[in-house]
């Protein structure tokens, strides 16, 4: 076990961040802590760090006490912030040496690590820059080569692409695989579903404080009732239509959306024959089909009620 | 690891163009503006003899070694003995600075506040000062008297320093560059801000990451200090050559002392900011606000503004002229520059010494704590 946390409460005042919360992070996982904004991610990653006191609970990384003074656990973790931690005095280059210094004391060893992240963030064009004149996305990736530069066993991002543009979004979600790929555990935290979905083989999903459902993307969708949503295009707005679709057995709910008729299942088999069967019984013509299987985002509904993030 | 971190927080420091604007351009800056404003003061007011009544009577008989002192130092004082009346009366006609009357102890009358009055009370007091070891010396080893101790004791020619006269350096002038020195020496504090805020988690993102590497805070703190010292060290020496090498002003010439008291002012100055900034929870602009604002009021009290203020502290408030490293810096090179002893040069050297370690101790204690509440 890389990372077990039993039983951690976290308070600020009056309001309670991690209520009971517990985790296990496995050798070469890439381990994904998906919740909404507020959900207490950041507030879990910097008790796991020693960066923050907490209320109760125990921490073990690689097995012992974490703690501010761990200096050979440390040595092997990687930390990528949610927010951009550079210094705007120095250059990209000078960034990524600043901090691989702490960890890797050979200079000629340290100039090809520091070498070998600008190659991997690809930023190579941009190593005498300044961070003031990087974009976001090339900020986010400088803040990820400062942290993965000492080659870290266990490499822990927190939300790395917020605010980021969708090609450097695409190179980050690589990167991550590959340093996975490369032997590190990874501790990925976000509040897009797509992307745990995308690259985590095992998600935590968070709600005030606490992990609500854990498991593979497939095991959680496997939690809960719902099946796909099926879309289909309808020229004819009959309300009778509606009234038909909701009496099949496996279909929860119907509404037409413009002129797309969208359904949700009950989670089983055959709900898409069935349905476009009844359509084509009633002589309805039908144009483009769609069928999504559930995500996440219905997972977290299913157990709290809730979107989990707000339609921006 | 010590050097490397010593080396980028240097180049943090030299690349933070307010940060050297402020540290380094502005006292230059001021002191030019300071140089134009008393360039036709200084011609008029250079240095001459002070002129000083002693109230002759029974009880001065009684202490022929303070006639003898103040014989040691003829080229500083103009000394007439006269009757309390008539010292009076040329106190009042401002044909001397002051006079002195041993009436139940030593007692100094003057009418006005300012440099002169401030050199005879030093005076008065340093010869007090050797008197009462004096006194020591005999009440616990009466038989050190036979052996002539005493006379070696007040053998002191060179005690007090006797100012060339004529020397072209103007006094009441030379205390406002002191007190410039010393506020550049303090600035150094916004150079320990900028450190405090690099290192520590739950004041920038920057030092949480610090936080995350497996280094001692101790070395962190150390290397960052030394960082900020060295830079506060530069400017400090860039405005000792600037007054020195372009303005002329006159410092005697200790270079020695000058560089030691420039080295001891500026860690104050550097360890008061990490102190300041460690130990409030404030933002960052408060901070700074805070720092502006101290170094402010104890270079005014220090004699900055306003050139008498340095006196009227000592004199009303004394145990603040000690309490205040600014007034410390400016006495240490006043002492250097109007005295031969080192002795009250080094009380002051030994005070900014004392509230260094006390200020450095204390961000260390404030900084070490290791797990924050919020971040
Ligand atoms: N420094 C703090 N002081 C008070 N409350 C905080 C602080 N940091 C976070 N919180 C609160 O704790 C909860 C969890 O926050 P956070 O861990 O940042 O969530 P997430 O990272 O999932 O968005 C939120 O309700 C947030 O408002
Ligand atoms: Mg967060």
């Amino acid at each position: 076990m890389i990372i077990k946390v039993n039983n951690l409460v976290k308070r600020y005042d009056d309001l309670i961040a991690l209520d009971h919360f517990n985790l296990e992070v496995k050798e070469g996982e890439i381990f994904g802590l998906l919740g909404p904004n507020g959900s207490g991610k950041t507030t879990a990653i910097n008790c796991i760090l020693s960066l923050l006191k907490y209320d109760k609970g125990t921490i073990e990384v690689y097995g012992r006490p974490m703690a501010p003074d761990a200096y050979d656990i440390k040595r092997n973790i990687g930390i990528i912030m949610q927010n951009v931690a550079v210094f705007d005095e120095l250059t990209v280059y000078e960034n990524i040496d600043y901090f691989c210094g702490m960890y890797i004391k050979d200079k000629k060893k340290r100039r090809e690590l520091v070498e070998e992240a600008i190659e991997f963030v690809e930023l190579d064009s941009f190593r005498k820059f300044l961070p003031k004149k990087l974009s976001g996305g090339l900020l986010r990736r400088l803040n990820i080569a400062c942290g993965i530069a000492h080659k870290p066993k266990l490499i822990i991002l927190d939300e790395p692409t917020v605010a980021v543009d969708p090609q450097s979004r695409r190179k980050i979600l690589e990167g991550i695989r590959k340093l996975n790929d490369d032997g590190a555990t990874i501790v990925y935290t976000s509040h897009y579903m797509e992307e745990v979905e995308e690259i985590c083989t095992r998600i935590a999903i968070m709600d005030k404080g606490k992990v609500i459902a854990l498991g593979t993307k497939d095991e959680l969708k496997g939690m809960i009732n719902s099946g796909e949503k099926i879309t289909v295009e309808i020229l004819e707005h009959n309300p009778d239509i509606l009234e038909g679709v909701r009496s099949l057995p496996n279909i929860v709910s119907a509404e037409f959306n413009d002129n797309m008729l969208v359904a949700k299942s009950r989670r089983g088999k055959n709900n898409l024959s069935a349905l476009l069967e009844y359509l084509r019984s009633s002589q309805i013509n039908v144009g483009r089909i769609y069928s999504e299987p559930p995500t996440l985002n219905d997972v977290f509904l299913e157990i709290t009620g809730k979107e989990l993030r707000d339609h921006a | 690891m010590f050097l490397h971190i010593y080396m980028y927080r240097l180049k943090c420091i030299l690349r933070d163009k307010q940060n050297v604007f402020w540290t380094l351009m502005f006292p230059i800056i001021l002191a030019t503006l300071f140089y134009l404003a008393f360039s036709n003061l200084s011609n008029a007011e250079s240095f001459t003899e002070i002129e000083v009544g002693i109230v002759d009577n029974e009880e001065l008989r009684e202490h022929p070694e303070f006639t003898e002192a103040v014989k040691s130092v003829p080229d500083l004082f103009n000394v007439t003995y006269t009757t309390k009346e008539n010292a009076e009366k040329l106190l009042e006609d401002g044909e001397i600075e002051g006079y002195i009357h041993f009436d139940d102890g030593l007692k100094l009358f003057v009418k006005e506040s300012g440099i002169n009055e401030t050199i005879i009370k030093s005076f008065l007091d340093d010869f007090l000062q050797t008197s009462s070891t004096i006194s020591t010396i005999i009440s616990q080893n009466p038989a050190a008297v036979q052996n002539g101790l005493p006379d070696s004791v007040f053998d002191r020619t060179d005690y007090l320093k006797a100012v060339p006269s004529g020397k072209a350096e103007p006094n009441t002038v030379v205390n406002y560059f002191y007190s410039l020195i010393a506020m550049a020496c303090l600035y150094g504090s916004f150079s320990g801000l900028k450190e405090v805020l690099a290192m520590q988690g739950n004041l920038s993102y920057q030092g949480a990451r610090v936080n995350m590497a497996p280094i001692h805070k101790a070395k962190i703190i150390i290397a960052s200090m030394s960082a900020a010292v060295s830079f506060q060290l530069i400017a400090v020496t860039a405005l000792l050559v600037y007054l020195i090498a372009v303005l002329r002003v006159d410092f005697g010439n200790q270079v020695g002392y000058i560089a030691l008291t420039s080295i001891v002012s500026t860690i104050t100055g550097v360890t008061f900011g990490t102190f300041i900034s460690s130990v409030n929870r404030q933002s960052e602009g408060v901070k700074i606000g805070i720092l502006i604002g101290s170094s402010m009021i104890m270079t005014f009290l220090s004699g900055m503004m306003y050139d008498k203020m340095k006196y009227i502290v000592h004199t009303k408030v004394p145990v603040l002229s000690y309490l205040n490293p600014a007034n410390l810096i400016t006495d240490s090179f006043y002492a250097l520059y109007y005295f031969d002893t080192h002795a009250r040069f080094f009380t002051n050297i030994a005070l900014l010494c004392g509230y260094s370690v006390l200020f450095g101790t204390l961000t260390y204690l404030a900084v070490r704590r290791q797990r924050y509440a919020s971040i």
